[in-house]
């Protein structure tokens, strides 16, 4: 059953993918992006890593997709020339929808089967406890440089993307 | 992590603290004077790497503190020290904040001697990332020069794509044999008849794309004129020599690691290589911009130093190491007289900003041409030494193909390097007058051309250090 399931899965996970690559409005493809993350969450949770499908969620669908609509909507894009007043039509969100729905109905399947739960994973593949001991120990250095390397692109960022106060100056003369 | 292990990775901290208390005080006090203290700060992390004995071999399983680790910390230190010297009259001129210059020149140093130090797979991606962000920020550090705009976009999305590749191929290797550490990741992908396994030339596929973008080897070497031609001149010095000479001296390591697994990557280093030295070539040979034409002539260097790195063994790293060093010194030479050259309005780069400089400006075009010939490779210069060690390392290993490619193109390169030299020396002057350069230009200028000179005529002690540094 569990093969199965994961069949359909790496199917929707592929489909919405190849969704999102090719639509023209952004806001649809990232609605396809975040399904394809969830259908990669349930793969996780499948293969018996709850932790890893409980980021994948909370990160990529949450965060990171939250992240790129605000982008999107400062970026201020002009709806394509096909979009008209009417809304979309059923070619948009019949595909998502079919989409979405057989995602809930996995995860409903695996709520009732239960596939993964009969198998004995060693414990670090799912403990957050023995994650963040690996983390903050073994890679304490490693998590110290990255937080270097994020202080320095956040000052990078902020030094790039700071407006001129001079042409800004320049440009009210004018 | 132990103090023991904090006082081993002594100099990198140093660095690091260094550039955030520099970033934290300039915000106080904002001066250009902050580039002088971040010369200050990168020689006391060489001073501290050449004589504070490390207590530990290794640093939380990512990175060594053995010789060869502290040596190359202490060249990307010397290194970082020196571009900032060459950077403090040119942010005058253009106008930038010295503080959180600096502060990114250091880091990017740190981040050259983590990558060089790296023993695991996890190391070596960190100390990469560390210096690829921090340039993604100096190439377009001059914010009202469009070029430099464009070149930091291009440098940006071809790295981030480079990056996930790394990305991708160390998650292979490390699902083929369960190890980042080096070299148990590597001896996972042995199989047992013999050979790598699937899953590890895939891996070593992705990971090689991310290394011919990262020192821009044919066909990844697209993004090098644009970004040379775009950044500063300072920090093209930094990114030309460290940011490629970092990654050569994690290779060697990495590729000692990989043991008789070498044998599958042979003919995919082989073509690398060939492809880096005859693109490289053609593609140089008609540039009338002096940036441009060293981007293109750091393509082939680049497939001179692969070249030693696919011969290997004790005599091809000895080699590679000291070709390294003599590419490194010539380019830092050249850009520094590029940056010391620098008027308020533009950076002179096109071949006819240069007619008759040579009558004006005697001193730095001296300068200019000796790094020139030293790329080149005319003999008292240090160039020659490094390019016959090169040769006559890839004879011996059985690389004779490679051997006469090299040949070849060093032959050619005679007629890309002196053209420039021409145009300096031996044109009418019609350049106009430039500024006197800086004394600390004049003291970066006058190490190169020293180093190159006496290099040239008494190689033997640094190629004894490097023999004594490799295991």
């Amino acid at each position: 059953m569990a093969t199965w399931i994961f069949y359909i899965l790496g199917a929707v996970a592929v489909i919405a993918t190849a969704m999102a690559v090719t639509r023209r409005n952004p806001v649809h493809a990232v609605i396809y992006l975040v399904n394809s993350f969830f259908a990669l969450a349930l793969i996780f949770y499948l293969l018996g890593a709850p932790l890893v499908a409980a980021w994948e969620v909370i990160i990529y669908a949450g965060a990171i997709m939250v992240l790129f609509l605000f982008i999107i909507m400062m970026l201020e894009l002009s709806p394509g020339e096909d979009a008209d007043r009417k809304g979309p039509g059923p070619l948009q969100w019949l595909p998502v929808l079919l989409i979405g729905g057989s995602l809930l109905a996995c995860t409903l399947l695996m709520l009732q089967l239960d596939p993964g739960g009969g198998q004995e994973l060693p414990h670090w593949y799912a403990s957050p406890r023995d994650f963040g001991y690996a983390l903050f120990h073994e890679y304490a250095l490693a998590v110290e440089v990255v937080s270097f390397q994020l202080l320095f692109a956040a000052v990078g960022a902020f030094y790039v993307g700071r407006a001129d106060e001079r042409k800004e100056k320049m440009g009210d003369a004018t | 992590m132990s103090l023991l292990e904090l006082q081993a990775l002594l100099p990198q901290i140093i660095l690091a603290l260094g550039a955030t208390a520099i970033l934290m005080l300039g915000a106080w006090y904002p001066s250009r004077k902050w580039i002088l203290a971040g010369v200050g700060i990168a020689l006391v992390a060489a001073l501290c790497a050449g004589f504070v004995s490390p207590a530990v071999a290794e640093v939380a399983g990512l990175y060594s503190t053995g010789r060869y680790a502290c040596f190359f910390v202490i060249v990307w230190s010397l290194l970082g020290a020196f571009s900032l010297l060459l950077s403090l009259r040119y942010a005058e001129i253009h106008d930038l904040p010295g503080s959180e210059y600096s502060s990114l020149v250091l880091f990017a140093a740190c981040g050259m001697g983590l990558l060089s130090a790296a023993t695991s797979l996890i190391g070596l991606f960190l100390g990469l990332e560390a210096f690829t962000l921090v340039f993604y920020v100096l190439i377009a550090f001059k914010r009202e020069d469009p070029r430099g705009a464009e070149a930091g976009l291009k440098y940006l999305v071809m790295g981030a794509v480079a990056t996930g590749f790394l990305a991708f191929g160390i998650s292979l290797i490390y699902a083929a044999s369960g190890s980042f550490h080096l070299p148990e990741a590597f001896v996972g992908l042995q199989q047992t008849a013999g050979g790598m396994r699937t899953i590890g030339l895939v891996g070593w596929a992705l990971i090689l794309v991310a290394i011919g973008f990262k020192v821009s080897l044919a066909p990844f070497h697209l993004w090098t004129p644009d970004v040379y031609q775009g950044a500063p001149a300072p920090v093209t010095a930094l990114l030309a020599t460290g940011s490629k000479g970092a990654v050569f001296a994690a290779l060697v390591p990495l590729f000692t690691a990989l043991g008789p697994l070498k044998a599958d990557l042979e003919v995919i280093l082989w073509v690398l290589a060939a492809l880096s030295m005859l693109v490289g070539t053609l593609a140089a040979l008609p540039q009338r911009n002096l940036k441009r034409m060293l981007a293109y002539s750091s393509v082939v260097h680049m497939g001179y130093l692969l070249t030693g790195l696919l011969v290997g063994g004790r005599v091809g790293n000895r080699a590679l190491l000291f070709y390294l060093l003599a590419y490194s010194i010539a380019t830092l030479g050249a850009f520094g007289v590029l940056s010391s050259f620098s008027r308020v309005d533009d950076e002179p780069q096109e071949y006819t900003d240069f007619r008759g400089l040579g009558y004006l400006h005697p001193r730095r075009s001296s300068v200019l041409a000796a790094c020139l010939l030293s790329l080149a490779g005319i003999p008292p210069l240090v160039g020659f030494f490094a390019k016959f060690g090169i040769f006559s390392a890839a004879l011996k290993g059985g690389y004779p193909g490679l051997a006469l490619i090299g040949i070849l193109t060093a032959l050619a390169s005679l007629y890309y390097y002196l053209s420039p030299i021409v145009v300096l020396f031996m044109q009418q002057r019609d350049a106009r007058q430039l500024r006197r350069g800086g004394r600390h230009e004049y003291i970066v200028l006058a190490c190169c051309f020293a180093a190159i000179l006496l290099l040239g005529i008494y190689p033997a002690p640094l190629l004894d250090l490097l023999g004594s540094l490799l295991p």
